[in-house]
């Protein structure tokens, strides 16, 4: 089994991938935490893969069953209602630089 | 006027239909209920009392002026708060949701107040229904009603609480890999997890959206048959729900003992095969209690033996991998930039903004996320996520044989009883390792049922029987049949 | 001696599906230029949770129309993606998109189009076909907008956010690195262009429909990419510069890094990005709420009876069929609506076929040309108004090229029949078509008005011819000594005669007066 090393620096990286700002304290906890969890998911690893016709996991849809091209407005009232940080219509977010 | 209070659905709908009593006053007692017991067990985020009871009286005036009512007329149901009700708050018991009001309802929602069911409030749940325990909710967690120093189970802790406790007549809860039966078992009710695609998941606010489904948990399997045929079908706001309606029509106003004696003509074909490797896998009482479990079929006529399946070494593994994979992205969009909470972004750099905002995810949450960007990572994608598909494929492969040989597969629902609360949080992997028994169903697709099957010292044990997809009749009727012969549930725990 | 540089140019053409009626995965409006913020949105593209994609037929349809364009190869079935990152334009923080990888293709792959190069092939004196590999066609989302509320990203305290255009459908093409000159990579733009239109998926015209990235590379070094190239017309621009940047480079033995740049419209030169795009891990994988469509053989065969006449058999039929030379051919059908105007203006006066076309293409473009240049004027002075950005918009809506002018196919075609029939010269009629340009009468309109019908008649010519002499007379002596002196005289009398005899008569008539003198 692959023994898988993870530093702080690693959950850093990936938490920033995420989006998600980690205390210290996190990192200290959860890098071994992760570490346990993605080497029990090194079993996977491990299994003897026959074959399958792998293809037929996910659903499938005729084309002929997809929406049709009709346009069928929603009353947007009712969405901006759940946001109160709006100017002329636009919704205000952090600055970009 | 005496407790209604361990009414089924059935009996609800029949004594509002019937005049025995009014919808308001079925109502009013629930909510009651809500108010003496809620404390002590939390199963609740939201309660909504105007709107249940102003529902109610509508129902009411309904009958009074001969009008056609629903099939669940006046029945209480308590929504996981990850289902989206329109106007009343959503928090997926996360404090990014927190003033979230959708502005829409779910489809199951629309279908229950078609109906004429009456929703009560909002449940509690592990955070963005990532956990078994219902600790990872950020509004406490919810207590077992049959010992309340010992966990609910999870995700959907809080709906299957709120019926154990006679909180609610039925409730709707979401299983991504145990997450109904789970708490159904620790709590000893019936919870059931449909064939992927049954019903829609429109407004299921997602956290694996190849695993999950919503489904119905209830006191009796008859209830919670009722409830999928409510909500059941295809939606077109949902493309991956598959057109079967649930079973013909005329089952629709049929009384449980007729479907059990149409029932019996039928038992003497079933085949039941015992997976091996879960049983011997639970503590011994569980192991036990299965075996009783299936003696009662054999003595019924069922032809039983025990089976093994090869891949459910690698179930657990693929399960966690894929729905972590499908979480970190699913959960990308809470951002609070057009919903959220109250955090304003004025002199904040976005990256900034978006990583503190995010910073209020629990550490289950966190984690969940984390590991989902580093199984989908250029370079670990084939090593995890494509392998984690294969064994689903290998799964589906192997189950679809044992069909061919075995009308339903019977297990435990988890390998262990109801835990202390703080027992195994600490340890994260732990929490995961009791799934083992439940994570098959969803990543085959195949729909499952958890039914009580008995105690151990206070604490409840849960019978889980699978079938084939779409065959949810033959669940139904092997839940009925064993329900009837094994006759666990007697009595609800009192609570206060 | 001249080191000769290899130079390698590819090209990432988005396409906006104008012709949908609905988004890419939600039933609203595809039209959502003018509209106000955050009206055109739903809880699907605004990404509420809780929704769910739901896949427009038409837009798959239309998408394999420009694959089949193109010649590329269709799968048997089509998978969705999601291109995971962070951006505040992004409702959802992902991109439903496609990808090409583990054995899945997107609509489109391995296609090629060939196009005549600017150059001339030495040895034929034939224009030099050339063929450009399209690498793939894939099916994409748009963003929504971001906006500054002073114009700049630098100086705001928040950005505002616009998602009306969140989910509309985006056709993704990618071609090979097989250009070598910004010139033929504007041919190229404009058959691709042509094709789009001949297949009426996207109406080129409006703002923001096309849009065009470009990869370029000098001597086997890195890539650079350069993006925010506002229009079709600026690439061939971005491109030149950044061809001699590298270059330039190149000779101070500076290397050529790997990176993204942005084009300055203003300035036209290529530059760093103000925030650093760090390298992206888009950690791709398939989307689970769309599921695969079978698309089967039957798909390819149902748009192949779908798609129109393309623009190279159009051409082909232009020059066999009208009679009309290449050169008149190309620019008509490089510009749908002018070869429309041309054949609808044919189906009025069929008499002839070239005349018309010519009248298309040299003077009617001039004055195309014009009503653009002053339109793009007025909205440069709009667009810099302070909230101009929604007017000048709205007046980037109208699309198409003729809108700006007020005639049709029955004014070209009335106008070819005068010429054709000698009822008015050529001279006059270039006038009147300048001027009906902007008021919209028919030729036979301002004719009656202005009388400028042609002198055909000696006797009047003559006449005019004998005024012109009497008032002319150092003119007519000159002429003894001066041949072009007839010229002039010729051109008094056009004046005097406001252009309306036959130049050919009354030149005739004035060089026979003068030497009868």
């Amino acid at each position: 089994m692959t023994g898988m090393v993870f530093a702080k620096e690693d959950i850093k990286h990936l938490g920033w991938l995420s989006r998600i700002e980690l205390t210290d304290n996190e990192l200290e906890k959860f890098t071994s935490q992760i570490e346990e969890i993605i080497g029990y998911m090194n079993k996977l690893d491990t299994i003897p893969l026959f074959e399958i016709d792998e293809g037929q996991i996910g659903l499938e849809k005729k084309f002929s069953e997809l929406r049709r091209d009709f346009a069928n407005p929603f009353n947007c009232d009712t969405l901006n209602s759940s946001n109160n940080r709006k100017k002329e219509g636009f919704v205000k977010g952090p600055r970009m630089v | 006027m005496p407790s209604l209070l361990h009414l089924n659905a059935q009996q609800v709908g029949q004594g509002i239909k019937n005049g025995y009593f009014s919808a308001q006053e079925y109502i009013s007692q629930i909510l009651e209920r809500i108010q003496k017991v809620d404390d002590k067990i939390n199963a609740f985020i939201t309660v909504d009392n105007d709107g249940a009871l102003r529902q109610a009286s509508l129902i009411d005036k309904k009958v009074r002026s001969g009008e056609k009512i629903g099939t669940l007329a006046g029945v209480a149901v308590s929504i996981k708060d990850n289902i989206c009700t329109q106007g009343l708050k959503t928090t997926c018991a996360s404090k990014l949701l927190k003033e979230y009001v959708p502005p829409y309802d779910a489809t199951v929602v629309n279908r229950l107040k078609n109906s004429d069911a009456i929703i009560v409030g909002k449940s509690n749940l592990d955070e963005f229904a990532m956990g078994s325990t219902t600790e990872f909710s950020r509004y406490g967690p919810t207590c077992n009603p049959w010992n309340i120093n010992y966990v609910v189970g999870g995700s959907s802790g809080g709906s299957a609480a709120s019926v154990a406790a006679l909180e609610c007549t039925v409730s709707l809860g979401s299983d991504t890999g145990g997450s109904i039966r789970c708490p159904a078992s620790f709590c000893s009710v019936v919870g059931l997890k449909p064939t992927y695609g049954r019903i829609s998941r429109f407004g299921l606010i997602s956290y694996a959206n190849s695993l999950e489904q919503i489904g119905p948990i209830g006191k009796t399997v008859f209830d919670v048959r009722m409830v999928m045929n409510a909500i059941a079908g295809i939606d077109e706001n949902d493309p991956t729900t598959i057109a079967t309606a649930i079973s013909s029509a005329e089952e629709e106003g049929e009384g449980e003992e007729q479907h059990l004696q149409n029932n019996d003509k039928n038992k003497k074909n079933i085949r039941v095969g015992l997976i091996k490797e879960l049983v011997e896998g639970s503590e011994p009482v569980i192991s036990k209690c299965i075996y009783s479990a299936m003696d009662i079929f054999a003595k019924s006529g069922c032809k039983c033996e025990e089976i093994s399946i090869r891949s459910v070494d690698y179930a657990l593994a693929s399960y966690y991998t894929i729905a972590m994979a499908e979480a970190s992205s699913n959960l990308a969009r809470f951002d609070n930039i057009r919903y959220g909470f109250d955090f304003n972004p004025d002199g904040y750099e976005w990256n900034t903004y978006f990583a503190k905002v995010r910073s209020n995810f629990g550490d289950e949450v966190k984690r969940r996320i984390i590991i989902g960007s580093y199984v989908l990572s250029s370079g670990y994608y084939g090593k995890y996520y494509l392998k984690a598909q294969k064994v689903r494929a290998m799964l589906k492969h192997e189950l679809k044989s044992l069909f061919k040989k075995y009308d339903i597969l019977i297990a435990p629902t988890m390998p262990v009883l109801p835990f202390t609360c703080g027992e195994k949080i600490k340890d994260p992997l732990k929490v995961y390792l009791i799934d083992i028994d439940t994570v098959i169903a969803n990543l085959t697709g195949i729909p499952a049922i958890s039914i009580p099957a008995g105690f151990s010292n206070g604490l409840p044990m849960g019978l889980q029987i699978m079938a084939d997809e779409l065959q949810e009749q033959t669940l139904f009727n092997t839940a009925l049949l064993f329900e009837k012969i094994a006759n666990i549930m007697t009595e609800y725990p009192e609570l206060c | 001696m001249l080191a000769i540089t290899a130079i390698k140019i590819g090209l990432e053409i988005h396409c906006q599906l104008t012709h949908l009626q609905s988004k890419l995965f939600c039933p609203c409006y595809s039209d959502y230029r003018g509209k106000t913020a955050n009206t055109n949105v739903c809880p699907i593209c605004y990404g509420l949770p809780g929704t769910l994609p739901l896949l427009n037929q038409r837009a798959i349809e239309s998408a394999g129309m420009i694959s089949l364009a193109l010649g590329c190869q269709i799968p048997q079935n089509l998978v969705f993606y999601r291109k995971n990152y962070f951006y505040p334009d992004l409702p959802k923080n992902f991109q439903l998109t496609q990808y090409n990888a583990y054995g899945i293709t997107s609509i489109g792959v391995d296609g090629k189009l060939y196009y005549y190069g600017d150059d001339i092939d030495g040895g034929t004196g034939n224009v030099r076909s050339k063929t450009a590999r399209i690498r793939r066609v894939q099916i994409e989302e748009d963003p929504g907008r971001l906006v500054y509320e002073n114009g700049n990203m630098d100086t705001s305290f928040y950005t505002l956010i616009d998602y009306n255009r969140a989910g509309i459908c985006l056709v993704e093409i990618v071609t090979e690195p097989d250009f070598t000159d910004p010139k033929d990579v504007r041919i190229f733009l404009n058959k691709i262009t042509s094709i789009i239109e001949h297949l009426e998926v996207c109406n080129t015209n409006l703002e923001g429909a096309v849009r065009c990235d470009v990869n370029v590379s000098i001597d086997s070094g890195k890539r650079v990419e350069i993006k925010n190239i506002g229009s079709f017309k600026e690439v061939e621009k971005a491109i030149t510069y950044e061809i001699a940047r590298q270059k330039t480079m190149s000779l101070h033995n500076i290397e050529v890094k790997s990176e993204t740049r942005h084009w300055d419209d203003a300035r036209k030169v290529t530059k760093q990005p103000r925030t650093k795009e760090e390298e992206q891990d888009y950690r791709y994988f398939p989307e689970p709420d769309i599921p695969t469509v079978i698309l089967g053989n039957e798909f390819v065969s149902l748009i192949k009876t779908k798609i129109p006449e393309l623009p190279d058999a159009r051409k082909t039929r232009f020059i066999t069929y009208y009679n009309l030379s290449e050169h008149v051919s190309q620019v008509l059908i490089d510009n749908k609506d002018l070869a429309d105007l041309f054949e609808s203006a044919v189906e009025i006066y069929s008499h002839s076929p070239k005349e018309i076309a010519n009248w298309i293409v040299t003077d009617l473009i001039g004055s195309i040309n014009d009503a653009n240049a002053k339109k793009h004027e007025l909205n440069e002075r709009r667009g810099n108004k302070e909230g101009g950005q929604e007017e000048k918009e709205e007046a980037d809506r109208s699309g198409s090229l003729l809108s700006e002018l007020k005639i049709g196919s029955k004014h070209i075609a009335e106008l070819a029949k005068l010429v054709d029939q000698n009822i008015i010269n050529r001279n006059t009629a270039k006038s009147i078509l300048s001027r009906i340009v902007n008021t919209g009468e028919m030729p036979s309109q301002v004719i009656e008005k202005t009388d400028t019908t042609k002198i055909n008649d000696k006797k009047v010519i003559s006449e005019a011819v004998e005024s012109i002499f009497n008032s002319e007379k150092s003119a007519v002596k000159d002429a003894k000594q001066n041949p072009n002196a007839a010229n002039f005289l010729l051109g008094k009398v056009m004046q005097l005669t406001k252009g309306r005899v036959d130049p050919g008569i009354t030149l005739n008539l004035i060089k026979a007066k003068l030497d009868m003198k």
